[in-house]
């Protein structure tokens, strides 16, 4: 019975059915805001559920040279392991796993559909895909360093590497983001989220106009649209990370309502940090993205962190 | 059911890939002209794709002169199916002034089928919309074929 | 590092502003003023003289020609896929018969995308002549676009086939002596002249001649561009341009039915007398006299 329990939170809710539904409508809103922005119409919410099952329905090419056992297993990978990460992130103060460091196993989780980029880039053997795995290896180390401050920063402040207990925390003593000590933190996490998620100022791994989107040049058909529902599915885990850590204790007490505050949360912390930015900004160039993570945003967790470590 | 949703959409999820084959630029920018936020072709889920293996239609501009033939046919073959090629412009499907030149092989249809020409010189982004809505009906016949 | 986001404030203010989309599938959009689209062909107009098919370079215009009762079927077939709507054949067409339409939907498959017209032609009437002038150099017969003249320079020859001639006119444009028929115009001075001498000072061209004392006043049409100073410049206002005109020949037998079909009412044809006048204020040119006449006298 209760393997049973374990393998419908994997499957359904909280895990991988949630999050690909949650994932492709967050970025069906974001392009749709982003339409909004530019004064377009912009295509119905529901675009990226359309794209990933045409891309389902596509012929799948694999090329000569690649190693097809890694080439057609990286994405599933990577999704698999942002399924799990879900089921460690609490929704409305609950989480289908828990542990005393679970932020650790995050972190950790968060890394691995980056690497599985690399991974399946690199099985492709396409010169445009290695120099997509070159960028993406320094998008990586630019933003993991941010990222790790800015969990820190949050778990020094509640004393514990568990979200259960940060959940917890904050359904006590209110959100961790109108902490005033904590908000460089939170603009940091903010600013690592589009580049975790692989969004538009910081893609210098997938740039379109460029590189052919680098890893992905040559992926198409079924394993293409996994990459793709990879990329909506890190999104909504980032941005439900982000309300786990800064907006939790924002809670009804009825569970369905519950779920839908957290999406509208994520929608919001998304338009903000993705769209936004999306509109307004050209992208960088790859030392930029590695100058301006080292210093700007490290400079904002590492403040946070002192601040917290000082007791203020 | 699943096939039918998949077939619906291939209709609604057109990602164009753009060859220019010696055409002389005017084409090319009312093609980028139809995704300005005017015209918007992203209505209809057009997304301008990077890479043929990632296109559902591909638009060839261009008479298709002696040096882009081989890299013609080339990207052609990596674009998987279901797949629809549109000639816009006048020069793809007749070569316009440029027949019988020395360095010009075309028209397209000598290297492949053609679904849907625009004719036009080059042709309004109304013209170019008009011609993707119409691929994508094609798409949505292909896929269904294709699942037979 | 420096930041600045210039279009932070029109992107969150575009979320609240109408889209600037045209829809255009949904809302019909006209091209602008002068766009040339798709070509609308009118038989009826057309003469067939085969200019457009010669001044197009993308060679998208093809004719076919069937024979059938009371004369030829003629095809005339635009390949839109094949043209590069550059508004040369629209241009040339001394009809008018051909134009570059608005429309710009012209989406479909290759062997869709066509104008057509076809439209009979009877048998050719009426006659091309040269004057005195005509230094037999050829040019009609080069210029003409269905090989329908004939010129020997050495035994001064000019002949017309006229199952070939179409009556376009273009060699007549082309006539360096101006000596075919269709005149153009021509400068000429009037009874008023005073030999003043003024209009031959000023003509750029050095093409008047004036002799006071003998009262001569002449032209070299050769030297005269047609640029009008001269008859700005007439003190008396004696100069013009001679317009084309309807002229009777010696074969008229005073019937009056050109009087009663002239839609302008500007000849008067007085039988008993034997005169026919025309007036040249109230003539059009229209050459409906000239198509009723029975006894082919008239001619402009």
């Amino acid at each position: 019975m209760e393997i049973l329990f374990a393998v419908l939170r994997i499957l359904f809710f909280p895990g991988l059915l949630f999050v690909a539904v949650g994932g492709l409508l967050l970025s069906g809103i974001d392009r749709k805001v982003l339409a909004r922005m530019q004064r377009r119409v912009g295509p119905p919410i529901v675009q990226p559920f359309y794209d990933f099952f045409k891309l389902m329905g596509k012929e799948t090419i694999i090329p000569h040279h690649a190693n097809r056992t890694v080439y057609m297993w990286a994405p599933i990978v990577g999704m698999v392991s942002l399924a799990v990460t879900m089921l460690f992130i609490p929704i409305c103060g609950f989480s289908a796993f828990s542990g005393t460091a679970d932020l650790l196993v995050v972190l950790y989780l968060l890394t691995i559909p980056a690497v599985c980029l690399i991974v399946g880039g690199s099985a492709s053997g396409s010169p445009f895909a290695g120099v997509g795995i070159s960028r993406e290896m320094v998008a990586m180390m630019s933003y993991e360093l941010p990222l790790v401050l800015v969990l820190l920063s949050v778990a020094k402040q509640v004393g514990s590497l568990s979200l259960q207990d940060i959940a917890a925390y904050q359904a006590a003593n209110g959100c961790i983001l109108f902490h005033w000590s904590m908000i460089p933190a939170a603009i940091a996490m903010l600013l690592v989220i589009p580049a975790e998620a692989g969004c538009h100022p910081f893609d210098v791994a997938e740039a379109e106009t460029e590189i052919c989107e680098g890893p992905l040049v040559e992926y198409s058909g079924a394993p293409l649209g996994v990459f793709k529902l990879n990329h909506a599915m890190k999104l909504f885990v980032l941005t439900a990370l982000f309300c786990a850590l800064f907006l939790g204790g924002i809670t009804s007490g009825i569970a369905p309502v519950d779920v839908l505050i957290i999406f509208a949360l994520c929608a919001v912390v998304m338009i903000v940090c993705v769209t936004l930015l999306h509109g307004i900004c050209a992208r960088l160039r790859v030392e930029q993205v590695f100058k301006f993570y080292w210093t700007v945003v490290t400079g904002l967790a590492l403040v946070s962190l002192i601040l917290v470590w000082f007791g203020l | 059911m699943f096939k039918n949703l998949i077939a619906d959409s291939a209709a609604k999820s057109p990602w164009v890939y753009h060859i220019n084959t010696g055409s002389c630029n005017g084409c090319d920018i009312e093609l980028v002209a139809a995704i300005t936020p005017r015209f918007d072709a992203e209505r209809f889920g057009v997304k301008l794709a990077g890479t043929p293996r990632h296109a559902d239609i591909v638009v060839v501009t261009g008479p298709v002169t002696a040096q882009s033939k081989e890299r013609l046919i080339r990207t052609l073959e990596q674009v998987p199916e279901p797949r629809v090629i549109v000639a816009m412009g006048t020069c793809p499907n007749s070569c316009n002034v440029f027949k019988n030149s020395y360095s010009v092989c075309g028209p397209l249809e000598n290297f492949c089928h053609v679904d849907v020409s625009i004719a036009g010189c080059s042709p309004k982004p109304e013209a170019v919309l008009a011609g993707i809505v119409q691929a994508t009906e094609i798409l949505k016949q292909k896929r269904k074929e294709m699942a037979k | 590092m420096s930041f600045s986001f210039p279009y932070l404030k029109y992107a969150v203010g575009n979320l609240f502003k109408k889209s600037s989309c045209d829809m255009y599938p949904f809302v019909e959009s006209t091209a602008a003023d002068k766009y040339r689209g798709r070509i609308a062909y009118d038989p009826t107009k057309c003469i067939n003289c085969g200019l457009c098919m010669k001044v197009c370079s993308p060679s998208a215009i093809t004719r076919t020609e069937k024979e059938v009762e009371g004369g030829k079927e003629i095809t005339f077939h635009f390949d839109l896929t094949s043209c590069t709507f550059c508004g040369m054949c629209q241009d040339f067409c001394p009809q008018k018969a051909i134009e570059l339409t608005a429309d710009y939907g012209m989406v479909g498959k290759r062997e869709e995308l066509f104008t057509e017209g076809s439209y009979v032609k009877e048998a050719p009437a009426g006659k091309l002549g040269i004057g005195d002038d005509c230094v037999f150099c050829g040019l009609c017969a080069k210029m003409c676009p269905q090989g329908a003249i004939t010129v020997d320079r050495a035994n001064k020859s000019w002949t017309v086939d006229e199952d070939k001639c179409v009556k376009c006119g273009v060699c007549v444009g082309k006539c360096p002596k101006k000596t075919l028929d269709f005149q153009k115009p021509q400068v000429q001075c009037g009874e008023d002249c005073v030999y003043c001498g003024l209009c031959a000072k000023m003509c750029p061209q050095g093409a008047i001649t004036v002799d006071r004392p003998n009262k001569s006043w002449t032209v070299d049409e050769d030297k005269c561009v047609k640029c009008g100073v001269c008859v700005g410049k007439c003190p008396k206002k004696t100069l013009d341009f001679q317009k084309p005109q309807v002229q009777c020949g010696e074969d008229c037998v005073y019937c009056g039915l050109c009087a009663k079909m002239c839609p302008q009412g500007a000849i008067t044809v007085d039988r008993p007398n034997k005169s026919w006048t025309v007036d040249k204020e109230k003539c059009v040119l229209c050459g409906m006299c000239v198509s009723k006449c029975p006894k082919k006298a008239l001619k402009i």
